[in-house]
């Protein structure tokens, strides 16, 4: 799943590690929403010592982490992308239109989306491959309408190193100007008033070295500082 | 005819059985509203990767099975094809070939379409969608400054929907997330409801019931022995 580095370029983020730097902001309270793929790595990164609600659009709030041990899983309490998680006490089930009644009436903090292409206006394409006769859409349009933040995690590059985050996105939006967090596997960014700001770089890249593999032109500010895990 | 395919792409809340019997029964032109378009038989065991292969239930029958038995017309659905290149499923190599014609539409407005047709709702307005090809030939009106699109609901001449128990009035309750197993319950012309066990009246107390009885018209009981074959009828 990870992006095979270039031979020049530093070690990028492992996504266990990314999914830390994004679960890092969740505050005690909050009901957050993993997407599938990369933020579903986010379940077992929460923070210590923070009571998180998470929410899966199945009708599932309230869960823990994936459980690794089959034998230990009850089968019928999956999140999206079928995988098994812990039941833990206050958790609840609902029905579809329900677990989307919750999200579009905006009862979310946070959903973390993954991304196929981010851009300058927070516009957001996650649902169609180029290639494909038609998209997945998923809940993504109606959790980065409905979240009170939207967060993408993804790589920061295709696999064959084709910039993702792009002045315009060219594939089919998911949902318009939606995303002001972006974590991928070389820093972190704000996306606000049509810009894209580096806050955080990885170890071991520098501004320049990051702008380079980025098509969209990034605000790079003084105080930028190294990817923080807490 | 269209049919309402109940559930969130998992063998433990997809109704197999009843997909299978309308895979018997070889109807064709179906329109099929899933949030899934599914993976069909050969890709049934990447559903649950995480099981040991002995666990995996093979009486898993998805709505794939009718586009793999060119029974389908038209998907609405919020998944139309594989989520990576590589993955190629009977829906999407119908929609390669121009045999069947997709709606895609985000989950939200999906459900909220199925619970409008049950709950007796010609339309609603919903913040979904403006600014995307979802939007494109509808209505889109603003309400406090936010562009809003025009969705109607989705009705259905069956529903076909997994639980776990039911009483002899119909009443059910589900195990584990409901999905759109309740959503989609009372949104057909007939709902049937496919079930581990039908309990008698009065075993399921009025604080329990998720679905009242009077949205559901038949009621299935699932084999207590799996049968992995769906040219098998019950």
């Amino acid at each position: 799943m990870s992006v095979p580095s270039n031979r020049n370029e530093p070690e990028r983020l492992h996504p266990t590690v990314m999914a830390m730097v994004v679960a890092r902001d969740f505050e005690d309270g909050f009901v957050v929403n993993l997407g599938v793929g990369l933020p579903l790595e986010c379940a077992n990164a929460m923070p210590p010592g923070r009571e998180i609600l998470l929410h899966s659009e199945l009708g599932l709030l309230g869960f823990g982490p994936v459980i690794g041990d089959h034998t230990k899983a009850d089968p019928y309490v999956t999140m999206v992308g079928n995988l098994p998680v812990e039941a833990l006490p206050g958790m609840v089930f609902l029905s579809h239109d329900e677990s989307f009644a919750m999200i579009r009436g905006k009862h979310l903090d946070v959903c973390v989306l993954g991304g196929l292409q981010v851009d300058v206006e927070g516009n957001l394409a996650n649902t169609q491959f180029e290639g494909k006769p038609a998209g997945n859409l998923g809940g993504a349009p109606d959790l980065a309408y409905g979240a009170k933040q939207t967060v993408v995690m993804m790589h920061h590059t295709t696999t064959d190193g084709t910039p993702k985050v792009v002045t315009r996105c060219t594939l089919p939006l998911t949902a318009p100007r939606c995303v002001s967090r972006l974590v991928t596997d070389v820093g972190v960014f704000d996306i606000r008033g049509g810009q894209i700001i580096l806050r955080e770089c990885a170890p071991g890249w520098t501004p320049e070295q990051i702008q380079g593999i980025t098509e969209a032109r990034l605000v790079i500010p003084n105080d930028i500082r190294e990817v923080r895990l807490m | 005819m269209t049919v309402h395919f109940g559930g969130f792409a998992s063998p433990f809340n997809t109704p197999s059985y009843l997909v299978a019997a309308v895979a018997r029964r070889g109807v064709k032109g179906l329109t099929a509203i899933s949030t899934s378009m599914g993976r069909g038989v050969k890709h049934r065991d990447s559903q649950s990767p995480w099981l040991p292969p002995e666990l995996r239930p093979q009486d898993f029958f998805d709505v794939a099975l009718m586009a793999e038995l060119g029974q389908l017309k038209k998907g609405i659905t919020t998944f139309a094809v594989g989520a990576r290149h590589d993955l190629i499923y009977p829906f999407e190599e119908r929609l390669a070939d121009g045999s069947v014609e997709v709606e895609v539409l985000g989950q939200g407005s999906l459900a909220e379409r199925i619970r409008a047709a049950r709950a007796g709702i010609a339309a609603f307005y919903t913040p979904v969608g403006p600014g995307t090809d979802v939007a494109k030939g509808k209505e889109v009106r603003d309400f406090d400054g936010i562009p809003h699109v025009l969705e109607t609901a989705l009705h259905a001449d069956f529903a076909l929907i997994r639980a776990w128990k039911a009483d002899r009035y119909g009443n059910l309750i589900y195990r584990g997330p409901r999905t759109f197993n309740e959503t989609m319950a009372g949104a057909a012309r007939i709902t049937i409801a496919e079930v581990d066990e039908v309990v008698p009246l009065g075993d399921l107390k009025p604080d329990q019931i998720h679905t009242a009885g009077v949205y559901v018209q038949r009621v299935v009981v699932r084999p207590s022995t799996p049968v992995s074959d769906w040219t098998t009828p019950l």
